[in-house]
C-alpha cells in the first residue's frame, strides 16, 4: 500500500492578457530593452531552440527567455525537475508566440507580443485552494441546472461570453464524476471538520445538487421503464441536430426532427411519457419556471452514461444519502429501474423503437459482431459492476444475483473481462496500425469506474482475481497518462500495485486553476521528440505538465501531439479534471 | 474457427556448425538455387528463409540468382522472413545488438525487396530472453516463430500459439513449432501432419508445418513436394503452400482467445551459455569497444572534419551480428570454425579501435592542454613528453558511458604526482607494470570524468625535481589475508583461498554465508557440448587447492591480494584488487585450464532465508528460482537473500554468460571444457580438442550490497567492469574546447544511452538511443548541445526509445530502423 504523500503549497501561473491598445499595459513595455540569452551550455531542455531566443530578464533568481515561439521560465533552484523550465505560449498564456520583451514588474512580468502583452504572475496555492477556485468557477460557468460538463463561448478565452444553454452528449457522465468529486469533498470534509461545519454543510449542497441532476436523468424521460436520458433540455434552448430529442407535451413525448431521426425514420413518432418525475428532482427545472412540458431529452444514451451512472449511484448512497433517506429512496429505486431495465432488455438499453441504443449494449448478440468483440471485455465488466452496485445499494440479492450468476457461470463474462488488451491487440495487428492508435481514450474512465466497482464490492477471491487481472489488462495504455483520477481508483481495487504517488502530485501542482479552454502550443516545440505511430498518428514522447498541454477531460490521449483543448478552444471545462482525483485522494488518504 | 494447416516450405540453414563458414556460403547459394527452381517447378509453392546475412552473399557471388530471388520475393512466392542478420543466439547478445541485428537487416531488405520482413523468426534459437517482445517490435516485426525449448523441455509454456508479453509491456504473437522445422520423407511428413492436424483440431487454432532439408540447407525436395501433392488429393484437401506471414494474418483475423506468457522462453541447451569462453569473450569486448567507438566517432564528427564512421561501424557490426549466429556463439561449433571467428571479430574490433583512436585524437587535440612556459621546441627535444620533468604531461580520461564514473585508470608511466585540471591533487598509485623493461612500473589514479566526456589530468613523472611527492590519507588498507576501504572489508581464508568475511563498513553487514570465492571444479564428462537434456552442472569433483596467497600492492589507490590456486596441471590466478572509495573488489584471472570435461565455478554464498536470484539480461533484469539450473546473464547476476534486510552479493564479469544458483550460492562458471561439437556425446576413442583448454585472462568482481539487485548499484559498476575509462596521453597545445567536458545529460541515473550514432541514411541526423535499467518507469531529460537538442521521455520499465535528431536539432522518437524506412 502507498505511503500518504503530503502536497504542498505550489506555485501556480495566473496570466492575464491585454491586445494591444488596452490602456492597462505598462507604456514603458512597449519600447522595452532586454539582452539577448547566452544559452550554450545550458543544462536543461529548452521549449524554444537557443538560437530563437532573443529577449530575457530576471525576477530574482528566475530567469525568462522569449523566443519567437513563446516564453521560457528557468528556475535553476526549484526542488521538482519538472519546474526548472516551465512553457508559456499561446493561447492560453499569451496572445501570441512572438516575444519582443520581457519587463519585470516585482515577482511578475509583462510579456509583450506581436499581438498584445500578458501579465503573468506566479502565485504559491495549495492543491485544495485550486481544487475551491476551480470548483467556483464551474459552479459560476459550468452549471447547467445542476449538471456539469462544459459551457461554451461566443468568444475566446472570455468568461462573460459564455452561453446560458448548450448539452453534451455525456452530461450524464460528466456530471457523474463531478458528483463523485464532490460526494468525496463532503466525505473528506465531515471526517476532518465535523458533520455541522459550514464548509461540510456546503460540500453537501454541491453534492446533494449534482446527484439530483444525475437522478433526474434516470426520470426525466417520464417513460417509466428504467431508460435513462442522455441529457436534457428546457424550452428556451436551442435543439442541436446532433442524436434523438424528444419533447415532451402532456403524456407523450414527440420525436424531433434531426438529421438522426430522419435516418432513423422517426421523426414526429410519439410515445408514451406518462410517468412521474420525482418531485424532488423536478424542482431543478420548476424552481426556474419550467414545467414538464418544457423538457426535450436526449435519447440513444450509451454505455457511457449508465456506467457512470452506477458508480455514481454507489458513492453517492455510501457517502451522502446516509444522511438524507429520501434521497437514499430515490437512488435505490433509481438503481432497481436501471438494472430491470437492462436484464429485462436482454442486457442492453432499449430505446422507444424497442431496439438497443447505438452504444448501451452488453448483450451476447453485441459481442458477437466485429465492434463487438473487442468491446466485450470492457462491457462485461461494466455490466458485473452494474449488478453488483445494484445488489450493494439495494441491500437485495434475488433477481440481481441471478443474472450475476447466470451471466459468470453459463455465459462466462468474468473470463471475458480479463480480454481486453488481448482482443485490442490483435485488431490493431489484423488491421496494421499500433494498439494505442485504436485506443478509445473515454473508455479509460469507464474502464476505472467498471473494474473500481468490481474489485472494492466483490468478495468471492476468484473472481476478484480476475477482476483485477482485467483491470491490470488496462494499464498498458492507461499508466501512460499519470492521471489521479485513473491511478487512484486503481490503486484502491489492486492494493498490492505501487502507483506513482510522486508523479500524481505534479500533476495537481501544475494543473491549471482554471478550465477555460485555449489552445497551448505544442507543435514546433523544441524540447519534446515526437513519434509517428503505423496509421501517421502523431504523438510526444513524454507526457508534460498539464499547465503546458491540452485540457483532457479523461477522453483524450494526453500524449497527442496537438495544440487544441478537447472541446475546442471556445468552452469552459469542468472542473471534474482535477476534482475527481484530488478528493478521491484526500479521502482515502493517498494525499494530505 | 480458422484452423487450417499452412504448409511452410523452408530450409533451416547453419552457416557455421560442423563445417567452416565457406562451406555455409556455399550451401546457401545451392540451397537458393534449388528453392528457385522448385519454385518455378510446383505451382503455388512458397518459399520461406530467414538472415540477411544469406541474402548479402548471393547477391555478391551469383547476383543473376538474386535478381530471381527479388522477382519471386515481388511475387510473395518467396518470403524472407526475421529481420535479422542471422537466427542468433537469443540469451547472449546485449541489447543494442540485438537493435543492430533489426538495423542492419531491415534496411537491407528494404533497400533489396522493397519490403521488410513481418515476422520474426529463429527456429532453431536455444532459448529466448524475456526481452525479445520489446526487440522484434522495435525492428517491426509483431508475430514471431520459434521451437526451443520443446514440450519435453519446458511444458509450461503454451504450447502451440500465445501471446508473449515482455516486461516493458510489447506483445508478440507466438507459434511455437510443435515438433520440427525442417520435416522430410514420407515418414516424417506423415506423422508430422497427423500430429498438426489433432492439434488444430484440438485448439481451433490454424498450424503450421514446416518443411524442407536443413541445417545443411537443402530445402523443399521434389520428392517430398511431389508427395505432398498426392496427398492433397487424397485426404489433405486443405493443404496450402503458405508462409508464415499469411498464417499470422489468418490467425488475427479470426477471433481467437490465446494464452498470455510473459516470462523467458527456457531451458534448450543450458551448456552454451558458457561453452567456448573465447566467443563470448569476443562478443562482449566487441559489443562495447564498438558502440564506444561510434559514440566517439560521432562526438568527434560533429565538432572537427573527422569523417564520419557510419560504414564501417556496418562492417564491423554486421561481423558481430553474424558470430552471434547460435551455433557460433553457443560454442558448439567445430574447433577450425573459431579461427574464421577470432578473425572475423578482430577485423570488428579493429575497426573499433581506428576509429575510437581518431576521433579521441581528434577531440583531445582541441582541447587547451596548453602550459605557459612549455616551449615547442622544449616538447619536440624530447622522445617522449613524459621525459619532460619540468611539467606535468597531460592525460586525457574519456568516459564513453552516459553517466559520471569515478574510477582508477591506468598509463604506463611512473608518475611523481598526479593533478586534475582545477590543480588538485589525485590519489594515485605506481604499480607494476606488464613489461620487464625500464622502470618496470605504470601509474594507477583515480579520475572523475562526467557523461559520455573527458577530463584532463596531469602527471608529474616521477624523476621529476620540480614538485614534490603526494602524501595521501587514503582508506585504503590491507596486510596479507585482508582488504579495506571506505566501504567494504574482505578477509581471506589461509587454507582455501576463498574470502571468510565480507563486510559493508556502513551497516556492518556480513555476506558471507557458506563458500565463498573458492574456485569448484565440476564434472562435465556426461553433457555434450550443448548439455542436451541435462540443466544443472552440480556435480563436484574438487576445490582448486591453495597454492599460496600473498599482498602484491598495497598504496594510497587501491590495494591487491593476489591469490593462486592448483588443480592437477592447471592454475588459478586471481588478483583481487579494492580500490579506493569503491563499492567492489575486482578480481583479474588467469587461468591455464587443461582438464579434459571439466567445469571451473566460482561460488559465492549469502546466508539468509527465501535466497533469490537477479540476472542481467539483454536490455533488462529478471529474477529466477535458486534451484541450481544453469542460467544465462549478461554482465551479472546476482544472489539476494535474508527474512527482514535483505543482502545480495553480486558478480559482475567482464566475459562470462552462465551461473547457477543452487539455494544460497551464485556461482559463476568461468570454464566449461567440452569436445568441440560435441552432438549427444557420442565419443569415439580419439585424441579430441576441447573448447576451453589454454590460457585464459578475464575480470570479474565481487559487489556486495543491501536490498535487491534492481535497488542496487550494480548496472552502474557492471557497466564500469566492461566499458571503462580510456586514458590518451597527449601533447601540449592551445584548444578551443575546456578541460573538462561532457557531451551529454541525462537527468535519471537508470536511462543509459546504447548508441549514439549517425543515421544509416547518410543524412547527417544522429541517432541516439536510450534504455531503462533499473525497471523502473521514469521520465527523463536528455541534453545534447553538440546536436543543439534537449528533449524530455517517458520511459516505461526496461524500455527502449531511439530517438533522431535533424541539424536543427528537432527530435523524432523512432525504432531500430532509425526512420529511414
Amino acid at each position: 500500500m502507498n505511503k500518504p504523500y503530503k502536497l504542498k503549497p505550489h506555485i501556480c501561473r495566473f496570466c492575464s492578457l491585454y491586445p494591444l491598445g488596452d490602456k492597462r499595459i505598462p507604456e514603458e513595455l512597449m519600447s522595452y530593452k532586454n539582452e539577448i540569452p547566452y544559452l550554450k551550455g545550458f543544462p536543461y531542455p529548452l521549449p524554444s531552440k537557443k538560437s530563437d531566443y532573443s529577449c530575457c530578464a530576471k525576477t530574482g533568481e528566475i530567469e525568462w527567455y522569449g523566443a519567437s515561439n513563446g516564453l521560457t521560465r528557468y528556475d535553476k533552484n526549484a526542488e521538482r525537475e519538472e519546474d526548472i523550465i516551465m512553457y508559456f505560449s499561446a493561447d492560453r498564456d499569451l496572445l501570441d508566440n512572438n516575444v519582443k520583451a520581457i519587463m519585470p514588474d516585482g515577482d511578475n512580468i509583462w510579456v509583450l507580443t506581436d499581438t498584445g502583452a500578458s501579465y503573468i504572475e506566479m502565485k504559491m496555492i495549495s492543491a485544495e485552494e485550486k481544487a475551491m477556485i476551480l470548483l467556483d468557477e464551474t459552479e459560476k460557468y459550468v452549471d447547467r441546472r445542476g449538471m456539469k460538463s462544459q459551457k461554451y463561448l461566443t468568444e475566446g478565452r472570455n468568461f462573460d461570453s459564455v452561453l446560458p444553454y448548450g448539452h453534451s452528449d455525456n452530461d450524464g457522465s460528466f456530471t457523474s464524476g463531478f458528483s463523485i468529486g464532490e460526494i468525496m469533498r463532503y466525505a473528506t470534509y465531515k471526517r476532518e471538520k465535523g458533520a455541522d461545519h459550514p464548509d461540510t454543510i456546503e460540500a453537501k449542497r454541491i453534492a446533494t445538487r449534482a446527484v439530483e441532476a444525475n437522478l433526474l436523468l434516470l426520470h426525466v424521460h417520464c417513460r417509466g421503464d428504467g431508460f435513462a436520458a442522455r441529457t436534457y433540455l428546457c424550452s428556451d434552448e436551442p435543439v442541436p441536430d446532433d442524436g434523438l430529442f424528444f419533447r415532451i407535451t402532456g403524456n407523450k413525448a414527440v420525436c424531433l426532427e434531426t438529421t438522426d431521426s430522419i435516418n432513423k425514420n422517426c421523426s414526429g413518432v410519439e410515445i408514451d411519457a406518462s410517468a412521474e418525475i420525482p418531485a424532488r428532482l423536478a424542482k431543478l427545472f420548476t424552481d426556474l419556471g419550467y414545467t414538464k412540458d418544457d423538457l426535450i431529452y436526449k435519447a440513444d444514451t450509451s454505455s457511457d452514461e449508465i456506467t457512470h451512472h452506477f458508480m455514481h449511484l454507489l458513492m453517492a448512497h455510501e457517502f451522502l444519502a446516509c444522511d438524507d433517506p429520501e434521497l437514499d429512496d430515490l437512488i435505490i429505486s433509481s438503481a432497481k429501474g436501471l438494472m430491470n431495465h437492462i436484464i429485462d432488455h436482454g442486457y442492453e438499453l432499449h430505446d422507444f423503437t424497442g431496439k438497443p441504443t447505438s452504444w448501451a449494449k452488453w448483450s451476447t448478440r453485441y459481442f458477437d459482431t466485429e465492434f463487438g468483440w473487442v468491446d466485450g471485455a470492457l462491457n462485461s465488466a461494466q455490466l458485473l459492476m452494474y449488478h453488483l452496485v445494484t445488489m450493494k445499494i439495494t441491500g437485495e440479492e434475488g433477481k440481481w444475483r441471478e443474472s450475476y450468476d447466470h451471466l459468470i457461470n453459463d455465459l462466462h463474462y468474468d473470463d471475458m473481462t480479463t480480454a481486453h488488451f488481448d482482443r485490442l491487440y490483435q485488431a490493431s495487428l489484423s488491421g496494421d496500425y499500433d494498439f494505442v492508435e485504436d485506443i478509445m481514450y473515454g473508455d479509460h474512465m469507464l474502464a476505472t469506474l467498471a473494474f473500481w466497482g468490481l474489485c472494492i464490492l466483490e468478495k468471492d477471491e476468484d473472481l476478484l482475481k480476475k477482476y483485477r487481472y482485467g483491470f491490470k489488462a488496462w494499464r498498458t495504455s492507461m499508466e501512460r497518462e499519470h492521471v489521479p483520477g485513473y491511478d487512484l481508483p486503481y490503486a484502491l481495487a489492486c492494493p498490492d500495485e505501487e502507483i506513482d504517488l510522486d508523479r500524481l502530485a505534479g500533476w495537481f501542482y501544475r494543473t491549471n486553476s482554471s478550465c477555460l479552454a485555449a489552445g497551448v502550443s505544442m507543435l514546433g516545440r523544441h524540447d519534446v521528440a515526437v513519434r509517428t505511430r503505423r496509421n501517421g498518428y502523431k504523438e510526444i514522447s513524454a507526457l508534460m505538465p498539464p499547465d503546458e498541454t491540452f485540457i483532457s477531460k479523461y477522453d483524450r490521449n494526453p500524449v497527442e501531439y496537438k495544440n487544441e483543448d478537447s472541446g475546442g478552444v471556445m468552452c469552459i471545462e469542468s472542473c471534474y479534471v482535477y476534482t475527481f482525483g484530488y478528493w478521491l485522494g484526500r479521502y482515502y488518504g493517498f494525499f494530505e | 474457427m480458422n484452423n487450417k494447416l499452412h504448409i511452410i516450405s523452408n530450409a533451416h540453414l547453419d552457416p557455421i556448425w560442423l563445417w567452416r563458414w565457406q562451406e555455409g556460403c556455399g550451401e546457401v547459394l545451392q540451397t537458393f538455387r534449388s528453392a528457385v527452381d522448385r519454385i518455378k517447378e510446383y505451382k503455388g509453392l512458397v518459399f520461406t528463409c530467414s538472415s540477411a546475412s544469406y541474402y548479402k552473399w548471393v547477391e555478391e557471388i551469383d547476383p543473376e540468382l538474386f535478381e530471381e530471388i527479388r522477382k519471386l520475393v515481388k511475387k510473395g512466392k518467396w518470403v524472407p522472413v526475421n529481420g535479422w542478420w542471422v537466427q542468433p543466439d537469443c540469451n547472449m547478445p546485449s541489447a543494442e545488438s540485438f537493435a543492430r541485428q533489426a538495423l542492419y537487416s531491415q534496411l537491407y531488405y528494404y533497400e533489396k525487396f522493397g519490403k521488410i520482413c513481418e515476422v520474426g523468426y529463429n527456429v532453431d534459437s536455444f532459448g529466448h530472453n524475456a526481452m525479445l517482445p520489446q526487440f522484434l517490435n522495435l525492428g517491426r516485426m509483431r508475430c514471431y516463430v520459434m521451437m526451443r525449448p520443446g514440450m519435453h523441455e519446458n511444458a509450461e509454456i503454451p504450447e502451440n500459439l500465445f501471446w508473449w508479453d515482455s516486461p516493458d509491456g510489447s506483445r508478440v504473437m507466438t507459434y511455437r513449432i510443435p515438433e520440427c522445422y525442417c520435416v522430410n520423407g514420407k515418414n516424417g511428413i506423415d506423422s508430422e501432419l497427423a500430429s498438426l492436424r489433432e492439434r488444430a483440431e484440438k485448439t481451433g487454432n490454424g498450424m503450421m508445418f514446416f518443411f524442407g532439408v536443413g541445417n545443411h540447407g537443402g530445402g523443399p525436395t521434389k520428392g517430398d513436394l511431389d508427395y505432398l501433392s498426392e496427398l492433397k488429393e487424397n485426404g489433405y484437401e486443405e493443404l496450402e503452400y503458405s508462409s508464415p506471414n499469411n498464417y499470422f494474418e489468418e490467425m488475427c483475423a479470426d477471433r481467437i482467445e490465446l494464452p498470455v506468457w510473459s516470462d523467458e522462453l527456457q531451458h534448450h541447451a543450458s551448456g552454451c551459455y558458457s561453452a567456448t569462453s573465447m566467443v563470448k569473450q569476443l562478443n562482449r569486448k566487441a559489443e562495447f569497444w564498438l558502440s564506444n567507438a561510434e559514440k566517439w566517432n560521432t562526438i568527434s564528427s560533429k565538432i572537427s572534419n573527422l569523417p564520419k564512421a557510419t560504414e564501417e561501424f556496418g562492417k564491423a557490426w554486421k561481423e558481430v551480428c553474424f558470430n552471434q549466429f547460435h551455433d557460433i556463439f553457443c560454442g558448439c561449433s567445430i574447433m577450425e570454425a573459431y579461427d574464421d571467428v577470432r578473425d572475423s571479430m578482430g577485423y570488428a574490433m579493429k575497426i573499433a579501435a581506428n576509429e575510437e583512436n581518431k576521433a579521441m585524437l581528434k577531440i583531445a587535440g582541441m582541447v587547451d592542454t596548453w602550459l605557459d612556459g612549455v616551449t615547442d621546441a622544449q616538447s619536440r627535444e624530447v622522445r617522449h613528453h613524459c621525459r619532460n620533468l619540468k611539467f606535468p604531461r597531460p592525460i586525457i580520461v574519456f568516459n564513453p558511458n552516459s553517466s559520471e564514473v569515478e574510477a582508477n585508470v591506468r598509463t604506463y608511466h611512473p608518475s611523481r604526482k598526479v593533478e586534475d585540471s582545477n590543480g588538485n591533487e589525485v590519489v594515485f598509485q605506481n604499480v607494476r607494470s606488464s613489461r620487464s623493461n625500464d622502470s618496470h612500473l605504470d601509474t594507477v589514479f583515480k579520475a572523475k570524468v562526467p557523461a559520455l566526456g573527458y577530463a584532463t589530468y596531469w602527471l608529474w613523472h616521477e624523476d621529476s625535481e620540480y614538485t614534490e611527492a603526494s602524501v595521501f590519507e587514503t582508506d585504503v588498507k590491507a596486510d596479507e589475508i585482508y582488504l579495506e576501504n571506505k566501504y567494504i572489508k574482505a578477509v581471506f581464508d589461509e587454507k582455501t583461498g576463498g574470502i571468510k568475511s565480507l563486510v559493508t563498513k556502513e551497516d556492518g553487514i556480513e555476506y558471507v554465508g557458506g563458500e565463498f570465492c573458492i574456485p569448484t571444479v565440476v564434472d562435465n564428462s556426461e553433457p555434450d557440448t550443448w548439455a542436451h537434456n541435462i540443466f544443472k552442472f552440480d556435480k563436484e569433483i574438487a576445490k582448486m587447492q591453495l597454492k599460496s596467497i600473498e599482498l602484491v600492492e598495497n598504496g594510497p589507490a587501491r590495494a591487491v591480494i593476489r591469490v593462486k590456486h592448483l588443480y592437477n596441471g592447471s592454475y588459478l590466478t586471481q588478483d583481487y584488487i579494492l580500490e579506493s572509495e569503491s563499492k567492489f573488489i575486482r578480481v583479474k584471472c588467469r587461468v591455464l585450464w587443461q582438464e579434459p570435461l571439466t567445469i571451473l565455478k566460482m561460488p559465492v554464498t549469502v546466508g539468509g532465508e527465501n535466497p533469490i536470484s537477479t540476472y542481467e539480461i539483454p536490455g533488462g533484469i529478471i529474477k529466477r528460482p535458486c534451484n541450481g539450473e544453469e542460467e544465462p546473464a549478461l554482465t551479472w547476476g546476482d544472489i539476494t537473500a535474508g527474512a527482514d534486510s535483505r543482502k545480495g552479493v553480486a558478480i559482475i564479469s567482464d566475459a562470462k554468460y552462465s551461473y547457477d544458483c543452487p539455494g544460497n550460492t551464485l556461482k559463476l562458471t568461468m570454464l566449461r571444457n567440452s569436445i568441440f561439437a560435441d552432438h549427444y556425446s557420442d565419443r569415439p576413442d580419439a585424441d579430441f580438442s576441447y573448447c576451453d583448454e589454454g590460457l585464459h585472462r578475464f575480470e570479474y568482481a565481487v559487489y556486495p550490497h543491501s536490498g535487491e539487485a534492481e535497488n542496487s548499484e550494480v548496472q552502474k559498476l557492471a557497466l564500469q567492469l566492461n566499458s571503462k575509462l580510456v586514458a590518451i596521453p597527449v601533447g601540449y597545445h592551445k584548444g578551443d574546447m575546456p578541460r573538462v567536458n561532457s557531451f551529454i545529460s541525462i537527468s535519471k541515473p537508470n536511462i543509459r544511452l546504447d548508441a549514439f550514432k549517425f543515421c544509416e541514411d547518410g543524412s547527417g541526423d544522429i541517432v541516439m538511443r536510450l534504455r531503462e535499467t533499473d525497471g523502473k518507469a521514469v521520465k527523463t531529460a536528455v541534453v545534447c548541445d553538440i546536436a543543439d537538442a534537449g528533449f524530455y521521455a517517458d520511459f516505461n520499465k526496461f524500455e527502449i526509445k531511439t530517438f533522431r535528431i535533424n541539424a536543427e536539432g528537432y527530435v523524432t522518437e523512432t525504432d531500430y530502423l532509425e526512420g529511414v524506412v
